[in-house]
């Protein structure tokens, strides 16, 4: 054999070589699983478009050569170029961002995928959800929580330093429009950018946490405050006389923006934030704040509500600070990135939640108005027959 | 083809191992019968998915209907690494869901007692009835 021939058949080779590893790699490890290999698959379903996709979309998520080459590009990717991937965003001085975040202040104003939601249908669902309460004499005070890039847009990008107008216009319009339809709602935006005039930009009194998407413990003492003077204003709550106190707690964590990036061994480069958080304990007997099913007052929300009360230190979150603000213990339904819809769900099958309640508060994160899980769907409330 | 031979020429799958048949409180062979809609591709949502079931067999325990509806943690994960810092006890052998397979499960009832986070459960509206918490998934041979 010619020499030209016999290098024409080594690419030849070392080319069908490289097709077939994936092929054979994956099948092997299907049959090592015990499962029918995915590659049967075109040979057993009828050719359909959706039949293809599928085998497609399978032969890319169990490919054992993806999955574990995938990682080692995410960190070559990080370590080289500074990507952080899809979901976050690097800002000024160490900030991170999450992308979706970033999405809802920058896309254009209409959804544009589906399962997104229309200003219009976040205004039906919470006058619905108000209504729905009233008929039973029970408040509703609606608290959305801004957004970190919305707080803090000079964190993200120097081009935001000296803006002389929000970025959140379309958050701003949602909640005069809540305003129109009388619904009670706390304006968290405002209470943040005048305490942010009164410090340097970015400094030990943040009000988000640089690494994460949610509020610093020193933002959400100053909303449970907010949102316990204007419960007390309204004449819907008077003060308890549980006397509660606080109990200092030191924490250093990684943000959950960091976490979303999946790069593997990702902590290892960033220091982890040190946060000065406070537990609410119970003044008399030094026991830690738990909710009371009784209460007159039911809290419904999102992942604002679990930072600092179900993470660590734990009865640190905003459900404690405003149990304390307000003297009493509270109830509450936490539904991590749920609450446009489905912690509305949540209290529909637990009807013991609602019984006895005459406020309800409803958080919900400023992104959520566009981007809230399974959108802003009308919930009815759980048969008042159930509640006890 | 060779694929196709190594199919067929495979023991059928019961789906039974000593995770599925040890864990939860009731055991079924059933048929997925729909994925409703697509699945939540979000990095900071950790979530449970409500799909419905035709039951086939029960094994263990007792199923008061054909139909159950059943909430896997976050579906698109492959079972044997689904299992996380906040959801410990879920895992078996299934890769991907895929309406028709048959799967065996290892189940627990009511899904509020074993598992709190977001569910999505497009069945809301239609469907008021106990949703089941998927502990263990095996696939099974057709």
């Amino acid at each position: 054999m010619k020499p030209e021939k016999r290098k024409q058949l080594f690419l030849i080779g070392i080319f069908l070589a490289i097709l077939l590893a994936e092929g054979v790699t994956h099948t092997t490890m299907d049959l090592m699983k015990n499962q029918r290999p995915v590659a049967a698959d075109l040979f057993l379903q009828v050719p359909s478009q959706e039949n293809l996709r599928n085998y497609e979309e399978n032969l890319e998520e169990g490919s054992w050569l993806v999955q574990n080459l995938r990682p080692v590009m995410q960190v070559l990717r990080f370590a080289v170029l500074g990507d952080l991937g899809k979901k976050a965003v690097a800002g000024r001085e160490g900030w991170l961002f999450y992308d979706l975040g970033i999405q809802y202040l920058t896309e254009r104003s209409q959804p544009v995928r589906p399962g997104e939601s229309t200003p219009d249908e976040v205004v039906e669902a919470i006058v619905s959800f108000r209504d729905r309460l009233a008929e039973r004499g029970i408040h509703l005070l609606v608290v959305p929580a801004p957004g970190k890039a919305s707080v803090y847009p000079e964190m993200l990008t120097a081009r935001a330093l000296n803006l002389d107008h929000p970025v959140n216009v379309r958050t701003l319009q949602l909640l005069e429009q809540l305003e129109n339809e009388a619904i009670e709602l706390v304006n968290l935006f405002d209470l943040y950018q005048s305490e942010k005039n009164k410090d340097s930009i970015s400094g030990p009194n943040n009000l988000y946490l640089i690494q994460d998407t949610h509020w610093s413990p020193k933002g959400m003492e100053m909303a449970a405050e907010k949102v316990a003077n204007r419960l007390q204003e309204l004449g819907w709550v008077e003060k308890g006389n549980t006397d509660y106190g606080l109990k200092e707690v030191p924490l250093s964590r990684h943000g959950d923006v960091i976490r979303m990036t999946q790069i593997p061994g990702i902590d290892d480069w960033y220091e982890p934030e040190t946060i000065q958080a406070s537990q609410v304990v119970r003044k008399e007997s030094g026991e830690i704040y738990a909710d009371d099913p009784h209460s007159e007052i039911l809290v419904l929300g999102d992942s604002f509500l679990r930072i600092y009360e179900h993470d660590e230190p734990g009865s640190g979150g905003f459900v404690a600070h405003l149990a304390r603000d307000l003297g009493k213990p509270l109830t509450s339904i936490i539904n991590d990135g749920g609450a446009s819809t489905l912690v509305r769900q949540e209290l529909y099958r637990k009807p013991e939640m609602l019984a006895g309640k005459k406020v309800v508060i409803w958080e919900f994160v400023e992104r959520d108005i566009r981007f809230g899980t399974e959108g802003w769907q009308d919930v009815p409330l759980p048969d008042a027959n159930q509640e006890i | 083809m060779g694929s196709l031979w190594l199919a067929c020429s495979q023991e059928p799958n019961t789906g039974e191992d000593p995770e599925v048949t040890t864990r939860g409180s009731v055991e079924v062979t059933a048929q997925l019968v729909e994925i409703r809609g697509e699945f939540v591709n979000r990095a900071d949502y950790d979530y449970a998915f409500v799909m419905k079931y035709k039951v086939l067999e029960v094994h263990r325990g007792k199923v008061d209907s054909d139909f159950i509806y059943v909430a896997h943690y976050n579906p698109e994960k492959p079972r044997d690494r689904v299992a996380d810092e906040r959801v410990s006890d879920v895992g078996g052998t299934l890769q991907k869901f895929h309406a028709g397979d048959i799967h065996r499960m290892a189940l627990e009832t009511p899904i509020d007692d074993y598992f709190m986070g977001g569910i999505i459960n497009r069945y809301f509206e239609e469907y008021k009835g106990p949703i089941y918490w998927a502990v263990w998934t095996n696939p099974v041979s057709k």
